[in-house]
């Protein structure tokens, strides 16, 4: 019987998609989450809250630090653009999710474990092997990174180094994610729309290559359709106040409109804005996960409102109880995504910093200008490779609205939107598509190796990833 | 019990055909042991239905597995990378020598961990297994050049060395993957050093980077791409397909390529309504376009009506109905070809000699002959005139099919007749330096089976008598020819046939210049006897005919012997008097007629000659 079972464990795994695996390590730093895993698995095995806390000059990394505590800051080592900002917390982050948290529990020494400790107080000879794992802990796990399309070349230099000094890794190599996203989409050729945490950037990808005059980026992402709600919710007629979960205490059940009835949390020390914006957002995460949707079109947001006002509402409850039907708002705060006359003005709070969306930063102007920047003869095989990513991607009526958009842009093109149904390839494309290309036979030859950095320095990554 | 049973039984009639045979179960024979065995056996050819119990449940299952696989995590190297295999990469496969005796293995784990540690260094200096991936690595050849070659060759006023150069690595770089190449494209010329070096003076000198359309970046590649194709190899020895790129990349128009993105760009521009309009518009043109089609079709077939070879079919069909019609019209197709022939032969301009095979007609009378044949497919071989029995046969195919008026000419079978007619027309329409090229010719009508040329030369001696062949291997060896060609190409024996002809000719005129000769002296003796006889009867010219005929009797007592072959002799004479003025004209038109003349005279003048011997012995 155990010849019949369909893939016997003698049986070597036919090559039939070109896979070769050399556990391969992906990395894939975002501005909300950075995501880690093994190359050839098909989610990431980690992901991480790129805001990381800051406490007495230590940095706490992973989502269950982050609670409320006296003068703890919650920073991000990214910034709005999704490049890296404090190389210093990125290296300490990357090196968290990386090596403590994707390589095994390695034994303490047994030198170190306080076992065999003498009493005498002898010095105690400092074990190599162990020192050499401390120091060398990815020596074989070669590391795809990615990097957003715009990732200056001295950010990209400075990847390598962290990478190639800090934990031995034999091979490195950086990638841009529109490119993964595309394969992860299983294309080599696609018109990339990428609508992240922190922005939204459209790419036009051939031949598995980016094309540099095609990038086009503009905030229109997640956290510029958080500001939206905030504005939306101040103006609200009985405003809306956020408080973020931590700060309740208990609440108890109130009719819809009616004003919150909880105690809130004492905390006997301040809490700081960081960490409360930080908690304010999982609040408008949740919202937007739950009540925020795209109006479809085809017919114009502006001259369809009687038949939204019709249109089903929903109920949406905060943490502090209150709660509240939604109804054409829910369609108006993604609006100014795609006409940027419908958004509201950007929240005043302090320490938000959101901008207000300018006409050439909606995404159908974005679409446009990269195809503007792309040859002509690119253009139909592009719109017929179009590929959504990113989480913000995931409201509800999304690609139908930009499949309108497109199909009124450009009439007599065949357009094709290819968008993963299942969420976590469409939060996590770009680490998706660095899992197929780092598990893949053919990319062995494209890794640059530690030799070639030691020969070459950082400037390597620049001739070769281009 | 079968329904044949019950049937019987019942006293109803049986079925035809044979009883149905009881279906043995198949059941696989399971090999029992011991008592099992035994039991089952008391049963013979009906096995008793005993389920074996299966007594071991989960330990023997397992027991009888495999031992479990050896995988190991094995380095490798890639040779694409063309590092030298400094990057080593791991991966896991499965063990070779995986095949350990079961029993050990609590051996083998101990063995492989120390193996784990151990083994690293041997594994290393042993020379790593290459990756199977590496041979998909496929680098585009670009253009090389040297500084020489660039200077003799590629010098561009638009372009510099250096931003050629930056061209072509950024094609190597992007595998000729254009949209990339101009994407990538960022040129920027180096600041000339001037003596000064003033910073600012060089930063005002400085050329601004040219922004290069994807157009010319292509121009520019396919000019150097090509150029330098053509100094490696010039364009006459290059391949056929090497060739046709080089047609593809010399003309390549940049300007027609703008225009056609540009259009591509216009069509991209439409709005809705232009895009439904235009749609419309081509489903009207393909209507049209089918409709074209079909009427062009028929047009065609009109045409093909029309134009039937003309023919007063119904006449004609009615005298060839019955079988006498048939049998006349045969003869008559033979006769034609025999005038044919006949015409031929005397149209051949070298036919001499007295055999009537002689050189074969080469390239024109053949194709004269077949283009004057009528359309029939096998024209193209259709024999030259010469060897009767080929010949024969040939002209019956040719001629049958060529009948419009044939007995039976049943649409279908005319309609085909013509496509064949419309092939040999279409084979026709080879030109004369087509049919070199291809090396057509129109030859003799070949026999069964391969021949060697040489073979045909030594046709050529057979057919002469011994004596000419002596005469013609003499004159050979006097031009220093051997007689047996050494390289019998085509063209050799062509030459060689047309020497061969000139020299029968020779040996030919030769020979009727000996006779003439010979002829001359007969004649001079008889003037001598008739000058002796002078002195009683004078001679004169318009008597010297006539005396031809009295000669007989005056000369009776002359002539001892009164013999009749002084007579032919005179006859001879008769006829030989007016020929050897034609062929002081043109011996060539005259040669065939008179060569049976020649040949008796020749015996006859021998016999004169003779006999004059013989006078003067006397």
């Amino acid at each position: 019987m155990a010849q019949q079972q369909p893939l016997s464990s003698t049986v070597q795994p036919t090559d039939v998609y070109g896979g070769d695996e050399v556990s391969a390590l992906v990395l894939d730093p975002g501005y909300y989450n950075t995501r880690a895993g093994f190359a050839g698995e098909d989610v990431p095995r980690q992901v991480i809250p790129s805001f990381y806390g800051h406490i007495e000059g230590r940095d706490l990394f992973g989502d269950e630090v982050i609670i409320p505590r006296a003068g703890y800051e919650v920073r991000n080592y990214m910034n709005r653009d999704s490049v890296v900002e404090d190389w210093d917390a990125a290296t300490k982050a990357w090196e968290h999710v990386l090596v403590r948290r994707l390589q095994p529990e390695r034994q303490t020494p047994p030198s170190k474990n306080g076992l065999n400790d003498e009493t005498d107080g002898d010095v105690v000879m400092d074990d190599g092997a162990g020192a050499e794992m401390e120091e060398r802990p990815l020596s074989e796990n070669p590391l795809l990174m990615t990097e957003a399309p715009w990732n200056s070349a001295k950010a990209r230099e400075k990847a390598i180094e962290v990478v190639m000094e800090n934990w031995a890794c034999p091979a490195f190599w950086l990638s841009r994610t529109p490119v993964l996203a595309s394969f992860a989409a299983g294309k080599a050729t696609a018109l990339v729309v990428d609508v992240g945490g922190a922005n939204t950037s459209v790419t036009a990808v051939h031949d598995g290559m980016m094309l540099k005059r095609s990038v086009q980026k503009s905030p229109a992402g997640g956290l510029w359709l958080s500001g939206q709600i905030r504005s939306m919710w101040e103006t609200n007629e009985p405003k809306v106040d956020i408080v973020p979960s931590f700060m309740v205490e208990n609440k108890k059940p109130v009719e819809a409109g009616a004003p919150a009835d909880y105690r809130p949390k004492k905390f006997d020390f301040p809490i700081t804005d960081s960490f409360r914006l930080f908690e304010e957002e999982r609040v408008l995460t949740e919202f937007k996960e739950s009540v925020v949707e795209v109006w479809r079109g085809p017919a114009k947001f502006t001259e369809s409102q009687q038949y939204i006002a019709n249109q089903p509402g929903r109920v949406f409850e905060m943490p502090n109880g209150s709660n509240q039907m939604w109804k054409e708002q829910r369609y108006k705060v993604s609006e100014g995504m795609w006409d940027e006359s419908a958004a509201f003005p950007p929240p005043t709070a302090p320490g938000l910093d959101i901008p207000s969306l300018a006409k050439n930063q909606t995404i159908p102007a974005l679409i446009k200008a990269c195809l503007d920047g792309v040859d002509v003869d690119l253009k139909p095989n592009l719109l017929g490779n179009v590929v959504v990513t990113g989480s913000t991607s995931l409201l509800n009526g999304f690609n139908d609205r930009l499949n309108n958009e497109l199909q009124a842009a450009y009439p007599g093109v065949r357009i094709k939107i290819h968008a993963a149904g299942l969420t976590s390839e469409r939060r996590f494309g770009a680490w998706i598509g660095g899992s197929i290309l780092a598990s893949l036979g053919t990319f062995h030859q494209m890794w640059i190796s530690r030799k070639e950095y030691e020969e070459n320095g950082p400037g390597i990554v620049e001739k070769r990833c281009k | 019990m079968t329904s044949a049973d019950v049937r019987e039984v019942l006293n109803l009639n049986q079925p035809s055909g044979p009883r149905p045979k009881k279906q043995k179960v198949a059941a696989p024979r399971q090999s029992l042991k011991g008592l099992a065995r035994e039991v089952q056996a008391l049963g013979g050819d009906n096995p008793i239905a005993i389920v074996p119990e299966i007594t071991s449940f989960r330990k023997k299952r397992f027991g009888s597995r495999k031992p479990a696989a050896r995988w190991e995590l094995r380095p490798f190297q890639n040779s694409a990378r063309g590092d030298n295999g400094a990057l080593v990469l791991r991966h896991w496969r499965q063990k070779k020598d995986a095949m350990a005796p079961p029993g050990d293995d609590l051996m083998d784990g101990v063995q492989m961990e120390t193996d784990g540690k151990l083994g690293d260094g041997e594994n290393k200096k042993e020379v790593l297994e290459d990756s199977s991936f590496a041979k998909y690595n496929v680098k585009i050849p670009v253009p090389q050049y040297d500084d020489d070659q660039y200077n003799n060759n590629l010098q561009n006023d638009d372009w510099s060395k250096e931003e050629t150069d930056y061209l072509m690595e950024t094609v190597r770089d992007f595998d000729l993957r254009w949209p990339l190449i101009w994407d990538r494209y960022e040129f920027v010329p180096e600041i000339p050093d001037g003596p000064d070096g003033g910073e600012a003076l060089s930063v005002a000198v400085m050329p601004a980077p040219k922004p290069r359309t994807m157009e010319d970046l292509k121009q520019r590649y396919y000019e150097v791409a090509a150029k330098m194709m053509a100094v490696q190899k010039p364009a006459q020895y290059m391949t056929r397909p090497e060739f046709e790129l080089y047609e593809t990349m010399l003309q390549f128009n940049a300007a027609k390529e703008t225009q056609r993105k540009r259009f591509v760009a216009n069509t991209l521009a439409r709005t809705r309504e232009e895009a439904r309009e235009e749609e419309s518009l081509l489903m009207e043109l393909k209507r049209i376009l089918a409709r074209n089609q079909t009427f062009n079709e028929e047009r065609r077939d009109l045409y093909r009506r029309l134009d039937f070879p003309p023919t007063n079919a119904e006449e004609d069909l009615n005298a060839y109905k019955s079988s006498a019609g048939l049998a006349n019209l045969l003869q008559n197709l033979m006769n034609s070809e025999k005038s044919k022939k006949r015409k031929s032969l005397a149209a051949g301009p070298d036919g001499p000699g007295p055999t009537p095979t002689s050189v074969s007609h080469p390239g024109p009378s053949g194709v004269h002959q077949s283009s004057e044949g009528p359309g029939h497919r096998r024209e193209s071989i259709a024999a030259s005139t010469h060897g009767g029995h080929g010949h024969h046969r040939d002209s019956i195919t040719s001629a049958t099919p060529a009948t419009p008026a044939e007995p039976t000419p049943a649409p279908g079978g005319a309609d085909k007749k013509k496509k064949g007619g419309a092939t040999a027309a279409e084979r026709r329409k080879l030109t004369e330096q087509e049919e070199q090229v291809y090396g057509v010719t129109y030859g003799d009508r070949l026999g069964g089976g391969p021949t060697f040329r040489y073979e045909k030369i030594n046709k050529l001696y057979s057919h002469k008598s011994n004596q000419q062949q002596k005469r013609i291997t003499n004159l050979l060896t006097e031009l220093d020819i051997p007689p047996r060609l050494a390289m019998p190409t085509a063209k050799v024996v062509e030459e060689f046939e047309r020497l061969w002809g000139a020299l029968t000719a020779l040996v030919d005129l030769r020979k009727v210049n000996e006779k003439l000769d010979n002829e001359i002296m007969v004649e001079e003796v008889k003037k001598a006897e008739r000058d002796r006889a002078k002195g009683i009867v004078p001679a004169e010219e318009e008597q010297e005919k006539a005396a031809d005929d009295g000669q007989n009797g005056e000369t009776g007592e002359a002539g001892a012997e009164g013999d009749p072959p002084s007579v032919v002799i005179k006859n001879e004479e008769g006829d030989q008097v007016p020929e050897q003025t034609g062929e002081v004209n043109g011996e060539k038109e005259k040669r065939p007629s008179s060569s049976g003349g020649h040949k008796r005279s020749a015996s006859v003048l021998s016999a004169g000659s003779d006999k004059s011997n013989k006078r003067q012995k006397k």
